[in-house]
């Protein structure tokens, strides 16, 4: 039983300590400078948060949008696990840091 | 003349609306305005406690699964996944205190080339590309149900070598994907590998949210056994729902299939309601002609259904709870699996 709180209070402390994001609601609006809002582009935007949901899906729920950087380190990574095509990860990209 | 500029109107028109959503030359400022923001290497990983009881005998899972990502250039990343589980079971089946040791495994660590839009290649240690549990839907915050499928030991794990693999749209409503390997002998403690050659191809088609595919996977020593798979995912869009679906056939080792489904209550009128799915999953594995070559595997032939909720929690955090019942020619079971999981995220450099 000792084992057993042990290794609980060591995952507790371990996960506790990192950053949070959430699988359960869809994912909140990010902020962003001024500029980068004013540049938007509505069509691309549509168009990326398409493609997130479509392609996101099929591995795990709709992920929470974490930080711009945090993002492009992400799709990049599933570009190559989830095989997206190089149009997909353009538009999520886009989608993920704006 | 006026009836040849209005087929021409209406030509327009028709293929305008199957056009592709943007331009070439909107895909140059596109490209360039998604690329503005320069990726930062991140930590990331999932941690669970995922207690099961096997026909009365409790094994308190326990695992943390760090994810390296270090995006080294516009091309090339480099990412890696490490997993320490402790499987800690009663001395006497039943009873006793529990105990067990933790093991420690490099999962994958490869660096990652993106050529051109057709092709990527790895080199390194990866994830067997065989079906899709392997390398989608291992990592426990991202699976359904969370004991392995009974086919799961059948051409997977890892492997080191060099793969060639990408996704290439050939139409707007179908992209293929692939995933072509070699993979060298390795021996050495906490890197082994078996000398295969293999390939995964499948078709997904984006307005239908569906994927089909086929693996193979042709081992090139000792028994030099094949091994056949094939896949299916499907998300309808108007409903919060998954399909997945995979079966795997080797004439020595066996073969099987699993089929699960889930509905996430993601349109209920409770906002606490929204949070959770319900999962079922039924299987069925038959022993191949070479029973027992793969200790991984059921020594029987077996059929096992399982139901459960999971229940997601604010911050990264997976409550779940599933029950299940196993039938083999020596008997029936149950078994029990209650847990949480949890995801992180940890970016290791400025994030904005």
């Amino acid at each position: 039983m000792k084992t057993l709180w042990t290794i609980f209070l060591g995952i507790t402390i371990a996960t506790g300590t990192a950053n949070a994001g959430s699988a359960a609601e869809a994912p909140p609006p990010v902020t962003q400078p001024a500029a980068v809002v004013a540049d938007l582009n509505p069509q691309w935007i549509a168009e990326g948060e398409k493609r997130f949901r479509a392609n996101c899906g099929r591995c795990h729920q709709s992920p929470h949008k974490f930080q711009p950087r945090v993002m492009a380190t992400a799709v990049r990574h599933m570009r190559v696990r989830g095989m997206l095509t190089e149009d997909d990860m353009t538009y999520v990209l886009y989608y993920v840091t704006h | 003349m006026k009836q040849a500029l209005a087929k021409l109107c209406v030509a327009a028109m028709v293929y305008s609306g199957f056009a592709p959503p943007a331009t070439a030359q909107d895909n140059t400022e596109l490209r360039a305005a998604a690329e503005e923001t320069k990726p930062v290497p991140v930590l990331s990983g999932g941690a669970a406690f995922v207690p099961t009881w096997d026909s009365g005998n409790p094994d308190l899972v326990s695992i943390i699964s760090p994810v390296l990502l270090v995006p080294v250039n516009r091309n090339l990343i480099f990412e890696s996944r490490a997993e320490f589980e402790g499987d800690f079971v009663r001395r006497n089946g039943n009873s006793g205190d529990f105990t067990g040791a933790i093991g420690k495994s490099l999962e994958y660590a490869e660096f990652d080339y993106i050529g051109n839009k057709y092709v990527t290649f790895t080199v390194g240690r990866f994830l067997t590309p065989f079906n899709i549990f392997n390398e989608r839907l291992y990592p426990n915050w991202i699976r359904n149900t969370q004991t392995d499928p009974l086919i799961y030991p059948i051409a997977t794990g890892s492997d080191n070598g060099l793969m060639v693999r990408g996704g290439v749209s050939l139409d707007k409503d179908v992209t293929l994907n692939y995933a072509v390997y070699f993979s060298a002998l390795s021996t050495i403690d906490h890197f082994e590998s078996e000398r295969h050659a293999g390939l995964r191809a499948g078709l997904f088609f984006p307005h239908r949210r569906l994927e089909i595919g086929v693996s193979e996977q042709h081992q090139l020593q000792d028994s030099r056994f094949n091994r056949f798979g094939s896949y299916l995912e499907w998300q309808p869009v108007r409903v919060p729902f998954d399909l997945r679906a995979e079966g795997t056939y080797s004439r020595e080792e066996g073969n099987g299939l699993w089929v699960e489904g889930a509905y996430r209550f993601r349109n209920a009128p409770a906002s606490l309601l929204r949070r959770a799915q319900v999962v079922g999953r039924t299987q069925i594995f038959h022993t191949g002609t070479l029973a027992g070559i793969n200790p991984d595997l059921p020594d029987l032939d077996t059929k096992r259904t399982e139901f459960g909720v999971n229940y997601y929690l604010n911050d990264g955090w997976k409550a779940l709870a599933t029950y299940g019942r196993t039938f083999t020619s020596s008997g029936e079971s149950n078994i029990w699996t209650v847990g949480m999981t949890y995801r992180f995220v940890i970016p290791l450099g400025p994030a904005q």
